[in-house]
């Protein structure tokens, strides 16, 4: 075509190396005197060492009426201690060079700690500091209510992030924790004092039911000597586990639009729940859901990015809500956004993604494609500390073993065609799929409706 | 071709290396040896980015970094992504101001074919570029636009400052995304003119670090790449000097439907590469990053006037850096409260300088964030190729922490004094209408 292109010289398309072999790492499990579990994971050469703590404060123990007490309590751990105010307590933990994150989820309170490892000690003094003696001072989560209803209409104004939280709310009963925001309502919150963190706090944090895990290089590091002086200060009584309850939603396939007047986008949400990991679908149904969305060569994108250019991308996925080895359950789910004008074609499309991919499967390449992807980047996945250590406490939050991750590999290596196919197509019946689109009513209401995908609402922003 | 020269295991640099070289067509090669996980990074960094673009074609570069994964003479379709995710890869492409990058990380048996996916499109883009991808990728770029700008709140005040920041005309005048408009009127024409114009192995630099035998794999490059002609059509970009300083302050009002009031605020500061450009880095840190600085203390915990405070530093080489500062205002705050408190505790700082101990904590911030940036193949695969491209020595990346740690107080107070100041900031500020119209013909910026 050009000049440019008979130049060059060209050779055919090289062959593989041969593969180094790589094994997700396996940690040490452990338990201090007081009953806290730790897991460790030496990895050469990552000098900034992830923490990751797990707290058994599960969001359905909130108060009835406090939705975000157990937000307003994570927030508040690092906000003072009995040594140190709150600025003096952030000030030092940068000093460290550190960062610390804590957010409540429906299993429970994470905090995580990264940190260069000659400043791990220190670090983690501060961190033990923080767990066995918050102050919870009355100022402190005053300061942090206000903030926190500061946030909420920030969140409603993002489109995904209000599109989410309609999907919960359609999903899941109203009585069920997950049914509202993880992080509580304007009115929730706004009830939410220090003496109901401090209730909260003392009802389910405590050392027996706490599991920590250490990633990173700790070739030159004495971590038990650590850790008996840090974590290992921490007392406290120990707690019979809270039964989970059982997860249900209504899937009855149905459309709510979240009107957004002048939006020049539709943000999707299509969900509803399924499989998760203690169930032996899920190797397949990971497999089968890279296929139908995983990345930008998958079936969603192929049609509504590639072909069709309604999207910048559409993605498949399946996110574990709450599980144990007596039940639970991940949310699968389709999110993207597409332009206004194209808002029926493109839901047009998908659901005939959908209905091809189950009436003619999927084909042997495709499954070979993901199955090489999904093995194939796991030493890049799991390069750095944070991610190890991210996995591991995953693993110990929905009650896996710790030698899952590196299990899975191996199952999704031997998983074939015909499994994945029936995995993705009973976890994305298009029947049984709830769809939220926060977009604007008056433009895409009727093409959505003339699609026949359920009963389509409307319900103001 | 021999090895190059083998740099020296530098203080700070947790003794990491690497090897330069060059091939007959002006390609700039990058090698650094890491054997501890099985992986590798490739990374090209082309010498264009949207200061590149002439007035009318804004959004070009990034446009065509979208049309590279469209295929190539041995590269079909997607092939670029179905072939890099199917050995087991990851990958993508990112446009800036300054230059537009390419990367693979790859197991490591997998690193020839990254080069050779690379080297087709580098030589033989054009012979696959065609309307349809045109069309298509076109498409997909507006509905980035949308999703990443127009369809949030606040979606466009980084292409709001940087509009009032840099003068009409100016090369960093409008922002990598580009118009609308510009993305409705470029043409094939103008995607084949870029590339031939930029896509020259003499205006790239491509590094490849991690689980590497560096002789072989220059092997390998030399083989892929090595025959793609050189290509002198480019132009310098236009020049980008400015005085050190604003000399004024510019200020916009944007009535949006946004969530809260907000004060929004580009400062001109130096250019990267330079010690005062560290020490504003510095500054910006102990003023604005993280929980214990100066502003989150004083408008989030102490007035408890605002949800969000915080800045940001956009390093640029080619013309004065940018620091960000944002603040989201709590509920019922005016802004010119916000904007009385930034103003004091700016002027204090400037006064005093940085306390021993926020020296302390803004360099161990600063350490932390850049061994999180080395700690990765892909990580430093990409700051090699940046020092390379934009400052002529790849071997700067190694050292980078070792200059942010060399900085003095003195310094930090130096550069705050002289830029953090009222009349050297381009101002946005947020005023909700809560209406969901309005504000429609602020969308002029960038252009």
């Amino acid at each position: 075509m050009t000049d440019a292109v008979v130049t060059m010289e060209f050779h055919p398309q090289p062959a593989a190396g041969t593969a180094t072999p790589w094994a997700f790492p396996a940690p040490e499990r452990g338990t201090l005197a007081n009953g806290l579990t730790v897991l460790r994971c030496h990895r050469p050469g990552q000098q900034v060492v992830a923490v990751e703590i797990f707290l058994a404060a599960p969001l359905d123990a909130e108060p009835e009426g406090l939705d975000g007490v157990a937000t307003i309590m994570a927030r508040a751990l690092t906000e003072g201690t009995d040594k140190h105010s709150a600025e003096e307590f952030a000030a030092e933990l940068e000093r460290c060079g550190a960062t610390i994150d804590a957010h409540a989820d429906h299993p429970g309170v994470r905090v995580s700690l990264e940190v260069p490892v000659s400043r791990l000690p220190k670090a983690l003094s501060l961190l033990a500091e923080a767990l066995r003696a918050p102050a919870f001072a009355d100022s402190e989560v005053e300061r942090l209510v206000r903030n926190r209803l500061d946030e909420i209409p920030h969140e409603q104004a993002n489109p995904s992030r209000r599109a989410a939280k309609q999907l919960s709310k359609e999903l899941f009963p109203a009585s069920a924790r997950m049914s509202r925001p993880r992080q509580g309502t304007e009115e929730t919150v706004a009830a939410i004092d220090a003496a109901a963190v401090r209730a909260f706090y003392e009802a389910y944090v405590r050392p027996a039911t706490t599991v920590t895990v250490v990633v990173g290089d700790l070739s030159g590091t004495d971590l038990d000597a650590i850790l008996a002086d840090t974590l290992g200060d921490w007392t406290g009584n120990t707690a019979e586990p809270r039964p989970m309850p059982p997860i249900t939603a209504d899937d009855t396939g149905r459309v709510v639009i979240v009107d957004r007047p002048g939006a020049v986008q539709t943000q999707l949400l299509i969900g509803r729940i399924g499989a998760d990991r203690h169930d032996r679908v899920w190797p397949a149904q990971v497999l089968g859901t890279y296929c139908l969305g995983g990345t930008l060569t998958s079936r969603l994108d192929r049609v509504l990015r590639e072909e069709k250019g309604y999207t910048y991308g559409v993605r498949a996925f399946g996110q574990v809500l709450r599980s144990g080895p007596d039940g639970g359950a991940a949310m699968l789910a389709i999110s993207g956004s597409v332009d206004t004008p194209h808002t029926g074609p493109a839901l047009d499309d998908l659901w005939k993604v959908l209905r091809t991919l189950a009436a003619e499967g999927l084909t042997d390449a495709e499954r070979e494609t993901a199955v090489q992807n999904l093995v194939g980047v796991a030493p890049l996945k799991y390069e750095t500390a944070a991610a190890v250590a991210g996995t591991l406490a995953d693993q110990v939050e929905q009650h896996l073993p710790d030698d899952y991750q590196a299990q899975l590999y191996a199952q999704l290596a031997e998983t074939g065609t015909v499994e994945a196919t029936a995995a993705v197509v009973n976890a994305f019946p298009a029947d049984r799929l709830v769809t939220v689109l926060v977009g604007d009513a008056a433009q895409i209401e009727e093409p959505v409706r003339a699609l026949g995908i359920g009963e389509v609402t409307v319900v103001p922003s | 071709m021999p090895m190059g020269h083998t740099a020296t295991a530098q203080a700070g640099s947790g003794g990491l290396t690497a090897t330069e070289h060059r091939l007959a067509n002006g390609l700039r090669v990058v090698l650094s040896e890491d054997h501890l996980t099985p992986v590798a990074a490739v990374c090209l960094w082309y010498d264009v980015g949207s200061r590149h673009e002439v007035k009318g074609r804004t959004g070009l570069a990034h446009l065509f970094e979208h049309l590279m994964f469209q295929g190539s003479h041995q590269v079909h379709g997607n092939g670029h992504f179905e072939l890099v995710q199917g050995a087991g890869g990851s990958l993508n492409g990112t446009t800036s101001f300054e230059r537009t990058n390419y990367f693979e990380t790859m197991p490591a048996h997998q690193v020839e074919l990254a080069l050779w996916l690379e080297a087709d499109r580098m030589g033989s883009l054009l012979a696959a570029l065609d309307e349809q991808s045109m069309e298509n990728q076109r498409d997909v770029v507006k509905n980035e636009r949308r999703q990443r700008y127009d369809n949030v709140p606040y979606g466009t005040a980084f292409e709001k400052l940087t509009a009032l920041a840099y003068p009409e005309g100016h090369p960093y005048h409008h922002t990598p995304i580009g118009s609308m408009a510009d993305l409705d009127a470029a043409t094939l024409e103008d995607a084949r003119n870029f590339f031939r114009t930029y896509y020259a192995p003499n205006n790239a630099v491509i590094a490849v670090v991690g689980d590497i035998d560096p002789e072989q794999t220059l092997a390998w490059i030399e083989k892929y790449f090595g025959s793609i002609p050189t290509h002198d059509g480019k132009q310098p970009p236009r020049d980008g000097a400015l005085p050190d300083t604003m000399g004024g302050q510019l200020r916009e009002v944007v009535e949006e439907d946004v969530p809260a009031r907000a004060l929004m605020a580009a400062y001109r500061l130096p250019h990267d590469g330079t010690r005062e450009s560290d020490a504003a880095d510095l500054a910006l840190t102990v003023l604005g990053g993280g929980e214990s600085s100066r502003l989150h203390n004083r408008l989030v915990r102490r007035d408890q006037t605002a949800v969000a405070a915080g800045f940001g530093l956009l390093r640029l080489a080619g013309a004065p850096s940018l620091g960000w500062l944002d603040v989201k205002t709590s509920a019922g705050v005016e802004v010119p409260d916000i904007e009385a408190a930034v103003d004091e505790e700016l002027a204090r700082f400037a006064e005093e300088g940085p306390t021993e101990e926020e020296m302390e904590r803004a360099q161990a911030q600063l350490e932390r964030e850049w061994l999180d940036r080395l700690g990765t193949v892909a990580g430093r695969a990409d700051e090699l190729c940046r020092y390379a491209v934009l400052f002529g020595d790849p071997q700067l990346a190694l050292t980078a922490v070792d200059r942010v740690l060399d900085i003095t107080a003195e310094e930090v107070k130096a550069v705050a004094a002289a830029t953090l100041r009222p009349d050297n900031r381009a101002v946005l500020v947020y005023e909700p209408t809560g209406a969901p119209e309005a504000g429609n013909e602020e969308e002029e910026a960038g252009q």
